[in-house]
């Protein structure tokens, strides 16, 4: 099987597609990173 | 089932949005990052027959301890044993595989603890657990790397930030789980392992179905690859039964090994060090750590808990930092600002403790553990550039027994020499300073290591057969890069 190999722009809706995605790894790091923050202030 | 695995099956189509591999990765990771947390089960776990406090029978820490080193070794192991096999099935498979290797650990660990069976506790997170550590931490490594031509050091540096990252998630989660779940009859843990287990199996899992490789000859639009490259980046492919014979990968073997033993060393010892160090002058009360009683103990040990959390936020921010920076500067540059400037701030470490400036002292500590996790995070873009991409996710797999090896080095020499200090009678806030000098040694080791990286021999790299052959047994296209 060959696939073209010209480059081509990403389409549009892949666009909300990665920021779904983004959003559903970004929302637990945030969390635990605004944990993490909670803890840490306690140094100073 | 198997097809859907299929790395034929999961070559992009045309308009495939490349940044959607980095969250798939992330997902992976941040899963499997959870290995870091594991110190969070063993206070409870101490208690698991006596439920309020230890009894007849009942683990000891340091015995529980063997778990998270068992899981560092069998990454390693598994990832150089794993790393061809990975590159052939591609990264959906070994994906997959990862994902009923850390969420199965779990499972069998959470049988360990409900029979208390401290070897099934082992063989699941630990064992088990650790070869889904290996297989899931390798598996995005060369396909970031192919989605990502442009941006190597970026690309990887984003995955390996998830696994510094995964703790900051599953710490607090374990805890929560661990305070719902417990009852006057259990302290809560195995039904934390089994939820933690189907949390990280789905979220593995659909990491591993959002891996997507490039076709043949994909670049990025509008990137063309420079037509002068640096003498350490190269265009062609070492196969990895012939990388590990190379002074390169040993070099490089030293370089992250020695950057590994010193920052695990600082990170296991961060909290009860700085309490030590300072004692009391943490709250603004005099004497030392010994000193104190009652509630001032335990405003020491929260700030010592603080401290480990500022750490691990550098530590994941490092990642990403460095490992982007190296795409710009370079990897063998960005190796040199770590090992000259952490030997320098490993060296001076004891004189912050000595003038009792805390936030010197943690500002240092800081800035060391950015470039504990750059190291990490910028040493795949450092091997793609050395040995060309075909079998750069094996090579890594090979190297990462470096970690296995620093797993167990920087915490025993740390912890040893603490030891042999205070047993010599050295007061506890001086009984860092060799340990320090030490590491920042350990460091000098890793600069020349990094200094004699060359070039690879000419005589090293695949002829177009050898790498036409390889391919086919990938099943990539001829045209594949």
């Amino acid at each position: 099987m060959t696939t073209p190999t010209t480059p081509v722009k990403p389409s549009a809706s892949s666009w909300l597609l990665v920021a779904i995605a983004w959003t559903l790894v970004g929302i637990p790091l945030a969390w635990g990173i605004y944990r993490t923050l909670q803890t840490a202030v306690k140094i100073f | 089932m198997a097809g859907l695995l299929a790395k034929e099956r999961i070559i992009a189509g045309p308009g495939f949005n490349r940044w959607l591999v980095p969250p798939a990765a992330l997902a992976i990771h941040l899963s499997i990052g959870m290995a870091y947390g594991l110190s969070v089960f063993w206070l409870p776990l101490s208690r698991a027959i006596g439920i309020t406090q230890p009894a007849p029978g009942d683990w000891k820490v340091s015995t529980l301890g063997w778990t998270f080193t068992f899981g560092i070794v069998f990454l390693g192991l598994s990832a150089a044993v794993f790393g061809r096999w990975l590159e052939r099935v591609g990264p959906r498979k070994a994906g997959v595989a990862a994902a009923f290797c850390w969420g199965g650990g779990f499972l069998i660990s959470a049988l360990g603890v409900y029979v208390h069976n401290i070897a099934l506790l082992w063989l699941g997170i630990g064992i088990v657990g650790g070869c889904g550590l290996g297989l899931g931490y390798i598996s995005p490594v060369s396909t970031l790397i192919k989605w990502f031509p442009d941006k190597r050091g970026m690309a990887t540096g984003m995955a390996i930030m998830g696994f510094g990252g995964g703790a900051m998630i599953g710490s607090p989660l374990a805890n929560l789980l661990i305070n719902h779940y417990a009852t006057p009859t259990s302290v809560g843990v195995w039904e934390t392992f089994v939820t933690l287990g189907a949390i990280y199996f789905v979220a593995m899992l659909c990491g591993a179905f959002g891996y997507r490789l490039p076709p043949p000859d994909w670049k990025p639009v509008g990137w063309t690859p420079p037509a002068v490259q640096s003498g350490l980046i190269t265009k062609r492919h070492v196969h990895v039964g012939q990388a590990w014979r190379t002074p390169q990968f040993w070099q490089l073997w030293v370089v992250l090994c020695m950057n590994v033993s010193a920052g695990i060393g600082v990170i296991n010892m961060a909290s009860p060090m700085i309490q030590e160090v300072f004692g009391g002058k943490l709250i603004g009360v005099a004497g030392a750590l010994k000193d104190l009683v009652g509630d001032q103990r335990l405003q020491v040990a929260t700030i010592g808990a603080g401290f480990a959390a500022l750490l691990s936020l550098f530590n994941i921010a490092g990642r990403f930092f460095w490992a982007s920076l190296s795409d710009y500067i370079g990897r063998k540059p960005t190796y040199f600002i770590f090992f000259a400037l952490g030997t320098v701030l490993y060296a001076a470490a004891p004189s912050a403790g000595k003038i009792g400036n805390v936030a010197l002292f943690a500002g240092i500590f800081c800035i060391i553990l950015t470039m504990y996790g750059g190291g990490f995070a910028t040493i795949p873009a450092y091997l793609a550039d050395l040995f060309g991409t075909q079998h750069v996710g094996a090579i890594h797999g090979r190297l990462l027994t470096a970690w296995s090896v620093a797993g167990v080095l920087g915490p025993v020499l740390v912890n040893y020499l603490r030891e042999y200090q205070l047993g010599h009678g050295v007061p506890a806030a001086s009984a860092y300073n060799t340990t320090m000098y030490i590491l920042a040694g350990m460091l000098v080791v890793g600069f020349f290591a990094n200094l004699s990286v060359k070039p690879v021999a000419e005589g090293r790299y695949m002829t177009d057969a050898e790498l036409a052959e390889e391919r086919r047994l990938a099943h990539e296209g001829a045209g594949a890069r």
